[in-house]
């Protein structure tokens, strides 16, 4: 039975492959072009920091599998985390379960079916982040195409093994609860532990790794060394095997790769036989809807419309917006991941080694570059899908007095002031982190603002440029072309912007060296001309391509 | 009310209305029939702006759909064949939601929605989120959001697909209410039966293209095969 079911998988990819012709072909190319280049920037950046970490005396090797574990330690837990995300939905709720269900099909083959397509969701793209490092690694230590071979092997009972705690975790939750709050939950709980690991890890300074000479002494540094790994785990077991490999030792590395062969074939053996038991349980619950009692009281929104009948409209759909975002918990773990974010963010700068005042304000400056670039990630998350989010029930609207210009400017009601709110934080604590002398913090927090609204304005123009309502999860969206374009015009945007202010920049820091008349209207003149017309483009081009776009798509 | 004027919707080489032309007057329901695939979908949607058509023009309550939408928007429902709704509103939020975008004065709502609920059977899910309705619960609130307002033209795109026998029933006679309320109703249907005895003129496409239109008793006279007696018939003879 299990057979039949992957092969659907393989002739839908195949026919999936076989549909790219022309312009969809064309997307496609330049995207996986895109992507090729970052995982060729991987590969670099890898590869300088192996390098650096390999010629350590002594103690260089040793470094390397020790960062190679800790890497390995973190994409695992990074799996297990993403798979009891995913499995909920690939379990519980995928669209085409209900029809599995109904064929004389073994219930553990539908459970096994799906397992496999949870491991695949919450590893390939962990998996082909790893693909740079783990070929950098095999070129610092001379190693031949067997070592890769080898990998790929060690790979798959990896992240099998990985994935089967995420498997097993729905499983057994959705037994004992039933219901399809408990999604809510976990999706919750998920984007918790997701958050933490991110924090943990960087609130570790793992940079220290790289400055031995940071440590007071030497004990202290051997202990950081030994600190991250843990030898019971299928991490550890991948090193292992992988040191032994390269060393050319054989009985280790089969050792090591026999332990972790062995522990995912017990571990799905043991899920195979468990999901006889439980699966229908959850599945059934899952069916169902949690119970939700809604008030008939007036909201403010409704208030407000009947005071103002010509911004009724727009208040409607922010209510109607406020009331679904509020009660959808994917929208609330990505808030989740948003907080984590911005925590790294600011120990990030509070971590940065910069002595003088001069070049803390430097760095205050060009700090509205990475804060834009911040901005534009969670722009992604939130402002870009926004109007897509409408999904199936679009057709509510376009059949409904209301044109696109006004859903767009709903929308970016909506992500407006949260944007505005996000940017000043990140830039006023980040000021004050630095110590950012008054031109500098003043300039920052003008800069930033503005940057807020044009990347907002950006990410709903973009998102009416390449509407999908048929899209399940807004990971499709993030991942989607118009993504990727929204993403590109943003840090093209910014880079102009931090370009187009370094000159009244440079003046500001010549005054502070004591040049005798260091500023030049003309040129500030022509630094504030541009600033305008950069901004006034970012903000018509997308908002226009994507308002003509919107009043023509069909549905 | 319900005008189309040699209307022709194309996607690349392929024709799905091919110069359509016909109307509906206020008070007539009229009846759209035709094969899976014929171009009723694609026709509907055009009246409702949320698809253009390549050529022609359409026009509800005196607008043109394309030329001024909002109006004609204001003035016609459309509800279509899948009932696609907000899932984390519920019935009574989605009620209001309808109410407020096509400016349903407040203390209108508050008295109309409850009883329309009732009509429906939908007072005790009011309360709950539609993720938890069922198809034929989010047919009958979409009915009762067309009630709340009211329309000059009235859309429908297989109506009673997931309806149970009594909201049939009900929603058989809701339209006959509508139509003598003065409203163009316009109805897709492949329940030729439900066609025969509420539509006061039918028209039947295949292929794109209008093969018919009138009175039911008109077209059941178009064919000459004897002891031809139902639209069905008609029909199938028509569409082979």
């Amino acid at each position: 039975m299990l057979p039949v079911l992957l092969v659907r998988k393989a002739v839908t990819f195949r026919n999936t492959l076989l549909g790219l012709r022309g312009w969809k072909l064309a997307k496609n190319l330049m995207f996986s072009g895109a992507g090729l280049m970052m995982l060729a920037a991987l590969y670099a950046g890898f590869w300088r920091l192996l390098n650096y970490l390999e010629g350590v005396e002594l103690i260089g090797p040793i470094l390397s599998w020790k960062l190679t574990s800790m890497v390995l330690l973190m994409t695992f837990a990074m799996v297990v985390v993403s798979s009891i995300i995913i499995s909920m939905t690939t379990l519980y709720y995928s669209f085409d379960l209900k029809f599995l269900f109904s064929t004389p099909l073994d219930l553990r083959a539908i459970f096994i079916d799906k397992a496999f397509e949870t491991v695949f969701y919450s590893s390939w793209t962990l998996v082909l982040a790893l693909l740079p490092y783990i070929a950098a690694l095999g070129r610092i230590k001379g190693l031949d195409w067997g070592f890769y071979l080898a990998y790929a092997g060690l790979m798959v009972p990896f992240v099998m093994l990985a994935g089967a705690f995420g498997i097993l975790f729905s499983m057994i939750v959705m037994y004992a609860f039933p219901s399809s709050r408990t999604r809510d939950i976990t999706w919750l709980l998920g984007s918790l532990s997701v958050g933490f690991v991110y924090v943990v890890f960087r609130f570790s300074r793992p940079e220290k790794l790289l400055r031995p000479d940071s440590l007071e002494v030497v004990a202290q540094y051997i202990h950081y060394l030994q600190s991250p790994t843990a030898p019971y785990m299928p991490s550890w077991w991948v090193t292992k095997a992988m040191e032994a490999y390269s060393a050319a030792r054989w009985e280790a590395f089969a050792a090591n790769a026999g332990v972790l062969v062995l522990a995912a074939a017990v571990i799905y053996i043991f899920i195979y036989f468990l999901s006889g038991r439980l699966y229908m349980r959850g599945f059934s619950g899952a069916q169902g809807s949690p119970r939700f009692k809604g008030s008939r009281r007036e909201l403010p929104e409704q208030r407000l419309a009947a005071r103002l009948p010509s911004l009724r409209p727009a208040l409607t759909l922010y209510w109607k917006d406020r009331l679904a975002l509020g009660r959808d918990a994917r929208y609330w773990s990505q808030l989740i991941l948003i907080g984590a974010l911005i925590a790294v963010y600011l120990f990030s700068i509070r971590q940065l080694p910069l002595d003088t005042p001069d070049i803390r304000s430097l760095v205050s400056f060009l700090n509205v570059g990475v804060a834009g670039f911040v901005m534009a990630a969670i722009g992604l998350r939130f402002t870009f899908p926004a109007i897509s989010l409408e999904g199936n029930s679009y057709w509510l609207i376009k059949s409904a007095p209301i044109t696109a210009a006004g859903v767009m400017r709903e929308k970016l009601l909506v992500s407006l002031l949260p944007s505005l709110a996000i940017g000043l934080v990140l830039i006023t604590v980040s000021n004050r982190l630095l110590g950012a002398d008054f031109f500098i913090a003043a300039l920052s927090t003008f800069t930033i603002l503005v940057a807020a609204l044009v990347i907002t304005v950006m990410g709903i123009g973009f998102g009416a440029a390449f509407p999908d309502f048929n899209v399940e999860n807004i990971h499709q969206l993030e991942s989607s072309y118009g993504g990727f374009l929204y993403m590109a015009t943003a840090m093209g945007y910014l880079s102009l912007l931090v370009a187009v202010e370094a000159w009244p920049v440079q003046m500001h820091f010549a005054e502070r060296f004591g040049r005798a008349h260091p500023w030049d209207l003309r040129a500030v003149a022509l630094s504030a001309a541009l600033f305008l017309g950069l901004n006034a483009a970012a903000l018509y081009i997308p908002w226009k391509a994507g308002l003509r776009n919107l009043e023509r798509h069909e549905i | 009310m319900i005008e189309i004027k040699n209307l022709t919707k194309s996607f690349g080489a392929f024709k799905a209305v091919d110069s359509l032309s016909l109307s509906v007057a206020p008070g007539e329901i009229f009846g759209f029939l035709g094969p899976n695939g014929a171009g009723k979908t694609t026709t509907v949607k055009i009246l409702s702006g949320i698809m253009r058509p390549s050529s022609g023009s359409v026009s509800v309550a005196g607008f043109d759909v394309a030329a001024n939408p909002l109006e004609a928007k204001r003035a016609m429902a459309y509800i279509p064949d899948e009932p696609f709704v907000y899932p984390k509103l519920t019935g009574w939020e989605f009620m209001r939601f309808i109410g407020d975008i096509y400016a349903v004065p407040a203390a209108e709502q508050r008295r109309r929605i409850p009883e329309l609920l009732e009509t429906f059977e939908l007072t005790a899910s009011s309360g709950e989120l539609l993720e938890g309705y069922s198809h034929g619960m989010k047919q009958k609130l979409l009915i009762a959001s067309v009630l709340l307002r009211k329309p000059r033209a009235v859309l429908f795109d297989e109506p009673t697909v997931g309806l149970d026998p009594k909201s049939i029933r009900r929603f058989k006679a809701l339209l006959a209410d509508i139509a003598k309320g003065g409203a163009a109703v316009f109805m897709c249907t492949h329940i030729l039966d439900m066609a025969e005895k509420l539509c006061h003129t039918v028209g039947i496409i295949y292929r794109g293209r209008l093969v018919t239109k009138g009175t039911v008793e008109e077209v059941k006279k178009l064919t000459a095969a004897p002891g031809v007696r139902s639209l069905e018939d008609v029909f199938l003879e028509l569409t082979e």
